[in-house]
């Protein structure tokens, strides 16, 4: 089958692909990007390790996405949650908690806790436990996960609320100017 | 007896993995993301009969393919023989299981191997087979091997004491059967192995294991090789879980594959290919009858255990020896009666599932013990600490001694956290709780003539370390736990520590990470190192503090002398004045560790669970409330990980008690994908309560023992007794599965 040109964004950066009409997101990555973070299991959507996230921070399994239907588009990888050479509080948390242990499924499991906190940073258990229902974790039994999980909402919370502070602030210091 | 805790200032906190940020960052490498120049991508052609013979192969087709580069026939594998004695690719023309490996190929992708794979044709006479274990041993079965005589493959017979007497005198005596079923160990990380023979006579191999050593041991020999001229390269193992722990036929495959096309080679399990490629446990049928007097003493058990072995024998051997010797962990008897057989079938040849064999033996055991403690009276609570074992308990063959153990402890702080006596017997109908209990060595030497783990450490002038062990880490770890362990001993912190593993040319030699022996053998291994290494700088050290050597405090990044501790000299100072003088000494310590016994292991820990259940009686769904586990590890070097271990096997355990089986008919897995072989997904989990118990062990670093394998042994039977409970019948195979509870709760209606 003849190949397309498609333009993919990864973590910010723009590339031009050549890819087979059958070629997965998760072979895209991997093998023409070599962005081997995001890991590669069952290549049917039933185990989550290759999770990435979409344009609008969704979880995406890249073994059941087509490279072509992401022409245009842009994906984060677990490459791309580092925030400059600091861990993102999630990674901070998984860390600390002891969330990771053999670490072959913890990209995915970052991944799709990063989709479910990218909007919600307030997060109920049901909440965290639907964002991870398509993940298997058998090393940790996603128990310090979910803990994991919950703290790293509790940063990014606090992270929110001096971000509001500040701009209130700025606000408040421009009415005063006026 | 308790024993007083050493004052330590790193043991004991918790610490975060030392690969933690690697793993968390996506930039942890796995045998999957090895990428070659050249590099060829595998795939194996396998019988789709559970027995047949191979009337002819035609490869043309196959061969034909642009980018195939090689292509292996059972012609290439001959005189290759792997594990106890399975040749590589079957030589006499019979394929005796669904997956049998019969041709392999080697392309430039994978689409291409897997194309070229459908195009090879073989044509197969199809033969009767055998797939349950108790036809297997029937007279007039067919025979699959000549020399298995009625197709038993291996039987063992042990008798201590003399169990009949014993049983005359008993006043209550209860049999039960039990069942547990074929399973998968289910790791993230799929079996994978890339291979690089391409150069004549050396062997390079990247793949997830538990034990390089062994690895290389084997195939090594089946190469007809030096040991040193097959390197194995470790990286990242995605879970262990008892099932990497010797090498399989796509190990050997890739090797050839990689000589033959003269390339490197990645041959990896293709979605649900993994199933067929390499199953854990084998059905087991357990018969146990048990006696006891009428006070509530057990006195002997008798345990008749019929192996489904698959094709060829292989890891099934040791459970049966493995499970002979626990019948007398738990509890002093005064006899015992112990028969494993195993049967040859047409499955795959079995291998371990998590818990090694013996938590599925506690299953049955478990269950078995809590209908006898009922019969006496007694709930299992109550008969747990009446007959358990003690410090200073001795095996009846003489091997094994506790010389700390926190069984009753265990027993006691998990009753007392679960609230055992306010719900058990009280609690609403389809509600149910239940106690597991266990114990475990940590090692188990007899396997092979030692159980030896070395280590290595050298200081550098900067007061870091390098600790080089050869102990794989699959999840556990391990590592940080070394790290641990030294950096207690030369006073600094195990963030000052590289640890440096996972490649046979330079790891120090270590049998590997089963048998939960990492913590207690390598971990001794790493403190006789790093003392090795301290004693390197003490003179030097006393000399600047003008102290003794026996007076000399390792602490925070000084050493000071335990008479003057206000004169304190920086650790790193020391180093750089040891080897910045005239001594020139370069600081690198040494150090092994082998148990002193013939057999055995100098340390079991022990554990209690209590699972509180709810069970649907309409869909026969067995919810896990929540789980009280207490583990005695001796002393916990990592908290934090000693509740991960104990997380992960909650899981895993319940996962195999409640869900996971392998469903074979025909010889043939029905449910081979992750959707329909199922695990626990993050919302069906318990709360998991943790109780650290430590009895510190007078031969443990530090006191540790285990916690790698103890816990899993408690949770399947707390899970069963708890579902018997709950529904006021017993369930007696497991998995649980919702139609097996339908079945029961209609059936005691």
């Amino acid at each position: 089958m003849a190949k397309q040109l498609i333009t993919l964004t990864v973590n910010g950066d723009e590339h031009e692909l050549a890819v087979a009409p059958y070629q997965t997101l998760l072979e895209v990555l991997r093998d023409e990007l070599g962005l081997i973070g995001t890991k590669r299991g069952c290549t049917a959507g039933s185990c989550g390790v290759c999770t990435v996230n979409g344009e609008k921070g969704e979880a995406v399994l890249s073994c059941c996405a087509l490279a072509v239907e992401w022409h245009g588009r842009s994906v984060t990888t677990v490459e791309g949650v580092q925030e400059g050479t600091e861990l993102h509080p999630l990674q901070k948390m998984f860390l600390e908690h002891g969330a990771v242990q053999c670490g072959f499924c913890t990209p995915g499991l970052i991944m799709s806790a990063k989709a479910l906190l990218d909007v919600n940073t307030s997060p109920t258990e049901q909440d965290i436990n639907e964002a991870m229902a398509g993940a298997i974790c058998r090393c940790t039994g996603h128990i310090k996960v979910k803990v994991a999980i919950r703290e790293a909402a509790k940063l990014l919370r606090a992270r929110e609320l001096q971000t509001n502070e500040a701009a209130a602030g700025a606000a408040g210091v421009n009415n005063g100017a006026r | 007896m308790a024993r007083a805790k050493e004052d330590l200032s790193v043991v004991g906190k918790n610490w975060a993995r030392l690969d933690g940020a690697d793993k968390v960052t996506g930039r942890s490498i796995f045998a999957d993301d090895v990428r070659l120049p050249g590099m060829l991508y595998g795939k194996v052609v396998r019988s789709p009969h559970a027995h047949a013979r191979i009337l002819n192969i035609d490869i043309s087709k196959a061969a034909a393919v642009p980018g195939v580069k090689a292509i292996l026939t059972p012609e290439d594998g001959k005189d290759v023989w792997i594990g106890m004695n399975q040749p590589l690719l079957p030589p006499d023309g019979v394929v005796k299981y669904v997956g049998h490996e019969v041709v392999a190929i080697a392309a430039t992708s994978e689409r291409i191997a897997a194309k070229a794979a459908k195009l090879v044709e073989v044509e197969y006479e199809i033969l009767p087979s055998l797939t349950d274990p108790r036809e297997a041993i029937k007279e007039g079965a067919i025979q699959l091997h000549e020399k298995a005589k009625g197709n038993i493959g291996w039987e063992l017979n042990l008798d201590q004491g003399d169990p009949d007497k014993v049983f005359a005198e008993c006043d209550v005596i209860r049999e039960d059967e039990f069942i547990t079923n074929a399973s998968h160990n289910c790791y993230a990380e799929y079996h994978v192995c890339v291979s690089d023979f391409s150069q004549a006579g050396k062997l390079v191999v990247w793949t997830p294991t538990q034990t390089a050593i062994l690895f290389q041991k084997s195939i090594a020999a089946a190469f007809q090789m030096d040991e040193s001229d097959v390197r194995l390269l470790t990286l990242n193992t995605g879970g262990g879980f008892t099932g990497r722990t010797s090498a399989r036929p796509h190990h050997y495959l890739s090797a050839l594959l990689s000589r033959k096309a003269g390339r490197p080679v990645r041959l990896r399990a293709a979605g649900d290919e993994e199933f067929i490629m390499c199953r854990a446990g084998g059905k087991v049928i357990y018969k146990l009858r048990s006696g006891a007097s009428k006070d509530g003493k057990l006195k002997v058990i008798e345990a008749d255990l019929l192996f489904d072995n698959g094709a060829y024998s292989e890891s099934q051997m040791i459970v049966t020896t493995l499970t002979s010797k626990y019948l007398h962990a738990l509890y002093p008897l005064e006899a015992s009666r112990y028969r494993g057989r195993l049967a040859h079938t047409n499955h795959l040849p079995y291998y371990f599932h998590h818990g090694g064999g013996l938590a599925q033996m506690q299953f049955a055991l478990g269950q078995h013990m809590d209908e006898l403690a009922h019969e006496l009276g007694m709930d299992s609570v109550e008969f747990g600490l009446r007959n358990g074992v003690e410090e200073g308990y001795t095996t009846p063959d003489g091997t094994t001694t506790y010389h700390s153990c926190g069984l009753k402890e265990c027993i006691e702080k998990t009753a007392a956290l679960a609230g055992w006596k306010d719900k058990y017997g009280k609690l609403p109908k389809y509600k149910g709780i239940g106690i597991g209990i266990g114990a475990m060595a940590s090692g188990a030497k007899g396997l092979f003539k030692h159980d030896t783990s070395a280590a290595m450490i050298h200081v550098s002038t900067d007061g870091k370390a390098s600790l080089f062990i050869g102990l794989p880490d699959m999840g556990q770890s391990s590592h940080t736990t070394m790290a641990i362990i030294a950096a207690e001993v030369l006073g600094i912190s195990p963030t000052d520590i590289k640890v440096v593993s996972g490649d046979t040319d330079t790891d120090p030699f270590d049998v590997g990470a089963f048998t939960q022996r990492g913590t207690f053998n390598t971990g001794n291994a790493t403190k006789s190192a790093a003392l090795d290494a301290r004693a390197q700088l003490s003179g030097r050290a006393a000399s600047l503090l003008e102290c003794a050597e026996d007076d000399l405090v390792w602490r925070d990044h000084q050493v000071y002398s335990r008479q003057n501790p206000d004169n304190k000299i920086p650790f790193r100072k020391v180093v750089d004045q040891t080897l910045n003088s005239t001594e020139g000494r370069f600081v690198m310590g040494r150090g092994y560790y082998n148990s002193p016994l013939e057999k055995g292991s100098m340390a079991y820990s022990f554990g209690a669970q209590i699972a509180e259940v709810t069970v649907d009686p309409n869909t026969g769904v067995v919810t896990v409330d929540k789980m009280t586990a207490s583990h005695d590890v001796g002393r916990a070097i990592n908290p934090r990980v000693v509740e991960g271990q104990i997380d992960g096997q909650i899981f895993s355990g319940m996962s195999q008690v409640l869900y996971e089986e392998t469903i074979m008919e025909g010889g043939q897995v029905m449910n081979p994908s992750r959707l329909d072989y199922k695990m626990p997904r993050a919302y069906e989990m318990p709360e998991v309560e943790h109780i650290i118990v430590e009895t510190i062990d007078p031969h443990g670093p530090f006191g540790a023992k285990e916690v790698g394998e103890g816990p899993i042994v408690c949770t399947m039977q707390a899970i069963a007794n708890a579902v018997a409970n709950a529904l006021g019948t017993r369930i007696h195979e497991m998995p649980l599965s919702p139609w097996r509870v339908v079945k029961a709760v209609k059936t005691n209606k």
